[in-house]
């Protein structure tokens, strides 16, 4: 029934904390969305495979490193689906507030990497701060909107919710990292639009934006940001840089074909042609060496994840919980479905890993912790408050 | 609840995201399906491009030899520095180290890149020709800083009796716009003039490759396959290198064209014009002062006077108004006209180039003393029409046929040429001139070499071509009486070995029968030593012959410009030939062409 997988649980189940009678027994972990969890462990294995398969050529296989990111990430998930979410939202502004010092501090501490400072590092540990500031805001987020109990949200509540989300993204923008400061936004629409925001403020808003991006542009940027705007948004503009990384990723991708040239096979990734072939163009490699039907069995997989999520959000216990999954699975599967377009040439390229397939550290444990998290709030729907 | 009466609302709104990212995902999907299946194989080829690289092989161009199998051209290894644009980070700092290691400023690395604009970037760019071999090293040891440059082995183009076989052989050189546009390959030398432009298909061969797989840095990995080339045809011409050798020295300073061939078949023996030039600095790949030095030369030597240049007949042009006059019925052998050195046409008098005249002479008389008096009569008699007909059938205003491409037809005027070309009638103070030779004919060297071989074998039109068996016209009858023929070779046999005015070309043992020719270049009075005026207002000399004279081998003709007297200036020449081909040694000291004083002037 537990399918023998007591070890990791049995863990979680001493919590201080959690009155004796309020914490879930061993039965209710039958309960658990699997389906989210085998997901996200399939994911991860398609990932350490492709990893392996992009840097056996390189001088260090990143496989070790990544299956310790994955451990990490597991552990991660599991003291998240430990902690009672409500305990987390409790904590949202704390958490929100070191998200914040974490981006200030990239202008101090920060390594470039890519054009942009998003990078801090203290000896061998490192991070992008940036991952921490997502998960942090997405709680700030929920706990700022699920206050309310009507129909619609109010227009202070909306306004709230747009300065808790546009604090971090403006800080990751001014990196500069303009696509990182995209990711933001998804989780602010995603939960603004569960919760119900009426739909002229969502208009007014997006008048408002436009409104203060035009005026941004026209007169509070000086010609070499505007240049990096431009190339952000057509990336042929540098056709040595990034124009190049789309269309090798598209040559990867397309030469794959029905069934893919073979697992280590892949002339694109294994010949190095394809730039950022275990980060951010990992899936291109992947759509090389297994072709369509390994991008298929890998979308179905972010379909089944994200499906799996929405179960979890529709059921969740209250209206916090539903705002919580809403915002992390906005972010979720807006990074999976950019990074998937992205290397198959439909949106402009920038900075966006897959998650639990690309090779990075900070991302791994944020789309674990959020994984955590969605467990978590599945898990609680019965227990009594 | 908590979640309070609202809970169905805000269920719904995330079943409907849901739905949303689900119908993103097989979007996406479906974008895949159209980069991977729809388009798939355009991106296959895509990938083989990035990782397959052709390497052209080159194939050796074929070799060239002479009559007697005696190499003139060869190839010679060298080792050229090709740059690949498309794997360098920075054009300007590959620039900067090549220019460093060659030694040579920037700026011409940097024009001669510029002349690869058009071509893609993949495609190599040939940089820098015949690297020493320290370049080479030097190259080989950066190439993992520098993997856009590449050391191609080739084969250079060596000429090895450099300027005496030039206008024969030509150069090579890169192919021009229109050349690449006809299917000719960037970086890859063609012929440009002579047989190596003639024969270039023949002597190019095909090139050969091999497929490799290169890695994004164009480290080879591995073979795929390989195709060898086919070295070029090689070319034996009909060229004698000793004979080419004999009319160069033979002209030596002087400026102008010799052709000696083989009367029966058309085969060029010897095919000089001076002055000459290098061939080896073209195969080399000219700098620009090179080749200004070249085109500022006095007297042009790029110019092939053999056949790209026209000139006035002058005198020689009397041996085919003799043998129109005696095929015409015009005139008999034994008829003969006083000269008193002057006689009056269409009431203008007309001079002879012989003050005094020639007295009673025929028409053996008259082509051995080259009688002017004579020819204006028989000119009259004939017309324009039957002269201009005559001048055709020798070959004169057309094309010889002959293998080497950029030949000029010349002219052969007539009253309707007159009116379409100059808008005025033909006055018939004009055929008076031109039955000397004079007046707006023009012809070239070679035509006039075709021409004395018609008229020494016996009435047949030959191709003169330059490799042994080219593929040429056969030769084609005039159906000239046979008789005709001899009296005029008979006549022409008396110009130089019987007190006639090519006497300078005599040599002992031999029976050459020639004609010599001087053409004035300014209006002047006529019995002026020429040799006086400044070097291009002197005459034209002109020497056209062929030997033995009853069983003719070898025509020879010698053109020489700004040469003075035909024959002072151009008969010695051909004599020279002759020993050469005949191997007779000159009697005592060389010849010593341009000391022979001015003797008895003639035309």
């Amino acid at each position: 029934m537990i399918r023998g997988s007591t070890g990791p649980i049995s863990v979680i189940l001493p919590i201080p904390g959690l009155a004796e009678e309020r914490r879930p027994s061993l039965r209710h972990l039958a309960a658990i969305r699997w389906g989210l969890l085998v997901a996200a462990l399939l994911l991860c294995l398609i990932g350490l495979a492709m990893v392996h398969s992009a840097s056996s050529e390189l001088r260090t296989d990143f496989l070790p490193r990544q299956a310790v990111w994955v451990g990490m990430g597991i552990i991660v998930m599991v003291i998240a689906f430990s902690i009672d979410y409500h305990v987390l939202l409790g904590l949202s502004i704390p958490l929100y507030l070191v998200g914040l010092v974490g981006l200030v501090l990239i202008f101090f501490l920060g390594h470039r990497a890519g054009g942009a400072r998003s990078w801090i590092g203290i000896g061998a540990f490192g991070g992008q701060p940036s991952e921490f500031a997502k998960l942090a805001t997405c709680l700030l987020l929920a706990r700022t909107v699920a206050g309310a109990n009507r129909r619609s949200l109010s227009a202070r509540q909306a306004i709230s919710a747009v300065l808790v989300v546009a604090a971090p993204a403006l800080l990751v923008a001014i990196e500069p990292d303009l696509g990182g400061a995209a990711m933001f936004v998804p989780m602010l629409v995603g939960v603004l639009l569960v919760a119900g925001v009426r739909p002229r403020i969502l208009l007014g808003g997006a008048l408002l934006l436009a409104v203060l991006g035009g005026a941004l542009w026209s007169f509070g940027m000086r010609e070499y940001q505007r240049q990096r705007v431009l190339t952000f948004l057509q990336p042929d503009r540098d056709p040595l840089g990034k124009g190049y990384q789309v269309q090798q990723g598209k040559i990867a991708v397309g030469s794959g074909g029905l069934l893919g040239k073979g697992y280590m096979q892949g002339t694109q990734s294994q010949l190095r042609f394809l730039p950022a072939r275990h980060t951010d163009f990992i899936f291109a490699a992947l759509a090389e060496e297994w072709g369509f039907l390994g991008v298929a069995v890998t979308l179905s997989l972010f379909g089944f994840y994200l499906w799996n999520g929405a179960t979890i959000a529709m059921r969740a216990r209250d209206r916090s919980g539903i705002l919580l999954a809403t915002g992390l699975l906005s972010l979720f599967a807006f990074h999976a479905l950019y990074n998937t377009s992205m290397v198959v040439g439909l949106v402009p390229n920038t900075g966006i890993p897959l998650p639990f397939v690309s090779y990075g550290g900070s991302f791994m444990l944020l789309n674990f912790a959020s994984t955590g998290l969605l467990l978590g709030v599945d898990f609680r729907r019965y227990v009594n408050r | 609840m908590r979640v309070g009466e609202h809970r169905e609302d805000l269920v719904w709104r995330v079943r409907l995201l849901a739905r949303v990212a689900v119908i993103a995902v097989v979007v996406v999907a479906s974008f895949f399906w159209f980069v991977q299946i729809v388009r798939g194989s355009y991106y296959s080829e895509l990938a083989d491009n990035n990782r397959l690289r052709k390497l052209p092989i080159k194939a050796p161009r074929g070799l060239i030899y002479d009559r007697q199998g005696r190499l003139l051209v060869e190839n010679i290894p060298s080792y050229n520095l090709q740059l690949d644009r498309s794997r360098a980070s920075l054009i300007d700092a590959s620039i900067q180290y090549a220019a460093g290691i060659l030694g040579r400023p920037a700026a011409d690395l940097t024009s001669t890149l510029g002349r690869y604009k058009t071509t893609a970037s993949y495609a190599p760019v040939l940089l820098a020709e015949n690297l020493t071999l320290a370049q080479v090293a030097r190259f080989g040891v950066g190439s993992l800083e520098h993997p856009e440059f590449e050391v191609e082995v080739g084969h250079l183009r060596l000429y090895r009796h450099s300027d005496q076989t030039a206008q024969v052989l030509g150069y090579l050189g890169e192919p021009s716009e229109k050349e690449l546009a006809a299917g000719g390959v960037s970086g890859e030398m063609i012929g440009k003039k002579g047989v190596e432009a003639r024969y270039d298909n023949e002597l190019r061969g095909r090139n050969g490759a091999r497929v490799v797989v290169v890695d994004s840095r164009g480290r080879l990995l591995e073979e795929k396959h390989m195709q060898p080339a086919e070295p070029g045809q090689s070319l034996t011409l009909s060229l004698d290198i000793d004979l080419q050798q004999a009319a160069e020295r033979a002209m030596g300073d002087r400026v102008g064209a010799v052709v000696a061939l083989d009367p029966r078949n058309g085969e060029i023996l010897a095919l000089v014009s001076t002055p000459s030039y290098d061939p080896n600095l073209f195969a080399r790949r000219l700098q620009a002062d090179e080749w200004q030095q070249i085109l500022n030369a006095p007297n042009n030597p790029l110019q092939n006077r053999v056949l790209q240049n026209t000139y006035s007949p002058g005198s020689i042009f009397k041996i085919i108004v003799a043998i129109a006059g005696l095929s015409e019925n015009v005139v008999t052998p034994e008829e003969s006209v006083f000269c008193n050195g002057v006689a009056n046409f269409y009431n203008h008098p007309y001079r002879c180039w012989k003050r005094e005249g020639h007295g009673r002479v025929n028409l053996r008389d008259a082509l051995r003393g080259s009688c002017d008096i004579y020819f204006y009569q028989l000119g009259q008699r004939l017309g324009i029409e039957r002269i201009a007909r005559y001048a055709r059938l020798f070959g004169f205003s057309l094309p010889t046929g002959i293998d080497v491409s950029g030949e000029k037809s010349g002219l052969v005027p007539d009253p309707r040429w007159s009116l379409k070309a100059r808008g005025t009638p033909w006055y018939p103070g004009e055929t008076i001139s031109v039955a000397i030779g004079q007046g707006p004919l023009l012809v070239t060297p070679v035509q006039m070499a075709a021409m004395m071989a018609t008229v020494a074998n016996g009435g047949v039109r030959v191709t003169p071509h330059l490799v042994k068996d080219a593929p040429v016209a056969p030769g084609e009858s005039l159906a000239l009486d046979g008789a005709i023929l001899r009296t005029v070779r008979d006549a022409l046999w008396a110009v130089v070995n019987d007190g006639g005015t090519g006497k300078e070309a005599r040599v002992p043992g031999v029976d050459i029968a020639g004609k010599t020719s001087t053409v004035q270049v300014v209006g002047q009075k006529s019995w002026l030593d020429s040799t006086t005026l400044p070097f291009e207002q002197r005459d034209h000399a002109w020497f056209a012959s062929f030997a033995p004279a009853n069983d003719p081998k070898l025509v020879v003709v010698v053109f020489v410009e700004h040469g003075g007297k035909g024959s002072h200036a151009a008969a010695p020449v051909a004599r020279a030939i002759y020993e050469s081909f005949f191997h007779v040694r000159p009697a005592g000291e060389e010849p010593d062409v341009l000391a022979a004083v001015a003797g008895e002037v003639d035309r």
